[in-house]
């Protein structure tokens, strides 16, 4: 999420972070270079993707669904 | 290349944390986890880990290389190599092909039984998949799906849309039915084999939103990380904001298909299960509201969501189903808290000194306990319940697991339950499943809010009456 969408209130769109790539071919993305320090679109949403990657805890999210 | 960010109208974002989101939304959702996975793979490619997956990549053709990129175990494959900074090859997705139709929609899983990732999940692979076993899934996925798209239809559509592979996993002797999903595997579900077709659709219906949530969290930040771990009714294990959100929406697909079902049925059972899930969604949601750790974003979600789940509060049920299902909440929180909670040392021991010097009950903290750890602890009065719903207008049939404390709390009988639990704890004090049924039926608001307190006083001084202990606490 956009980090001007996190100071309250309540906007007519939501607007993320991620960008959608799914027209896009992997031998594309493969072939762009992003720096570290990019401001690129792109290099958000790979930050992001990757930053998950990183976040400490389990990747389960349900258990124990007794019924 | 200038791709488009990813958005959603606030109508739209509003009823996906009512539960209820649009084809529009799931085509949304959906593109934005191809995004994921094409991202994840373009670092594994450039790290150069595993490069013959990628050579049988380029030798399909596009169609069969978006269904291979898509695919959940193709996520948690790349997210675990990236992870790693190695991985072995990756196999092309095998499994057993199942499919349901009904009511003119489809669905289409893979039964995942040979994926080494299937340990991704973190529960231990089923073993047996000979034919009988494909045939037992597919024989309860067809009924499941009948039921699903012929009373449940909105739902039906989340999960054709979403499920794309099924991981079957061991039973657990302790639990009536374990699941997971992991966020790197969108679309995919872990299951133990289920008992009918009911607890099939309920299992992938409660999975899948899991998912769903999964997806909404790739896009929008909806808890503040690094909050501190509290409680949440479906697991008995501390759990953080992100954790109680996850329960809360999962719960609260299941709690919309026991309406439904009660609606069409009138089951007590269904009864039980709509009574009980309301309640805890709806508390749940509540608490995240009011936790502060929620973004901005999250706050709009989960106001739609308590939304969603406030008008069901009001919704007339039997009698006889509330009050079991309000016995089986409170029996469950007043369990996490004995599990969770503990009262330190040196407060246990001003407690001690405190009652025998005769003097009023000091204020004390209750802390984590250490050590507790994800564990699955069904109740025993669970079990009683269940049973008591089985045979309306019969007394519940004990077995040598059941005490006879249980028996009458369960069967309503609060002064009976009261002496045995009491008798229970004069033989053995140290003995959680009699405090937490003490706790049920107690008098005493000490016990009923804080039974670790009490526990913790009564074990420091053992030559206390358990009765006034809980009377002195509660002053």
């Amino acid at each position: 999420m956009d980090a001007g969408q996190d100071g309250g209130g309540t906007p007519a769109e939501w607007r993320s972070v991620m960008i959608d790539l799914s027209g896009s071919a992997l031998a594309d993305l493969v072939a762009t270079d992003v720096a570290e320090d990019d401001d690129s679109a792109l290099a958000h949403a790979l930050r992001r993707v990757t930053a998950e990657l990183e976040r400490p805890g389990e990747p389960i999210a349900g258990f124990n669904s007794a019924i | 290349m200038s791709p488009r960010h990813f958005t959603l109208t606030d109508a739209a974002f509003a009823s996906l944390g009512a539960g209820r989101p649009d084809p529009g939304t799931l085509g949304t959702l959906l593109r934005a986890q191809l995004s994921r996975n094409l991202l994840l793979l373009r670092e594994v490619r450039r790290r150069q880990i595993a490069p013959a997956w990628f050579d049988r990549l380029g030798a399909t053709g596009p169609d069969d290389a978006k269904h291979l990129i898509t695919d959940p175990m193709t996520g948690l494959w790349a997210a675990r190599a990236l992870r790693a900074g190695d991985a072995a090859d990756h196999p092309r997705p095998g499994g057993h092909r199942l499919t349901a139709v009904h009511h003119g929609l489809t669905l289409g899983v893979r039964v995942e039984d040979a994926d080494p990732l299937r340990e991704g999940f973190g529960l231990p692979p089923a073993e047996d998949h000979g034919t009988a076993a494909l045939s037992r899934w597919q024989t309860l996925l067809d009924e499941a799906w009948l039921t699903l798209t012929s009373r449940h239809r909105p739902a039906a559509e989340v999960l054709a849309a979403v499920l794309r592979v099924i991981v079957p996993v061991r039973p657990d002797p302790a639990a009536e039915g374990i699941s997971a999903t992991s966020s790197e595997a969108f679309g995919a579900v872990a299951l133990s084999a289920p008992a009918d077709a009911a607890a099939l659709a309920v299992g992938l219906l409660h999975e899948t939103q899991h998912s769903v949530l999964n997806a909404v969290n790739l896009l929008f930040e909806l808890v503040h990380p690094g909050g501190p771990a509290g409680y949440s009714p479906w697991r008995d294990d501390p759990r953080p904001a992100a954790g109680v959100l996850h329960g809360a929406y999962a719960y609260l697909a299941v709690t919309r298909f026991w309406r439904a079902e009660l609606a069409h049925s009138g089951d007590r059972g269904a009864a039980f299960e709509f009574a009980r899930w309301r309640v805890a969604v709806a508390d749940a949601a509540g608490r995240l509201l009011d936790g502060g750790e929620l973004t901005a974003a999250g706050t709009r979600f989960v106001t739609a969501l308590r939304a969603e789940v406030r008008p069901w509060l009001d919704e007339p049920v039997d009698g006889e189903a509330v009050r079991l299902a309000d016995l089986a909440r409170t029996d469950h929180h007043l369990r996490w808290r004995l599990r969770n909670l503990t009262v330190p040392p040196e407060h246990t021991a001003e407690l001690a000194r405190a009652w025998r010097a005769g003097r009023p009950a000091p204020a004390v903290p209750s802390v984590p306990a250490r050590g507790t750890g994800r564990a699955l602890e069904n109740s025993p009065r669970l079990r009683l319940i269940r049973s008591h719903l089985r045979n309306p207008g019969t007394a519940a049939v004990p077995d040598a697991r059941d005490t006879a404390g249980d028996v009458a709390c369960v069967r309503g009988d609060r002064v009976t339950a009261l002496h045995a639990y009491h008798r229970d704890l004069r033989e053995e004090r140290d003995r959680d499943p009699a405090w937490s049924g003490l706790a049920l039926v107690s008098p005493h608001r000490g016990l009923r809010c804080r039974p670790e307190v009490v526990k913790a006083a009564a074990l420091a001084v053992p030559e206390a009456d358990v009765d006034a202990l809980a009377d002195w606490l509660s002053g």
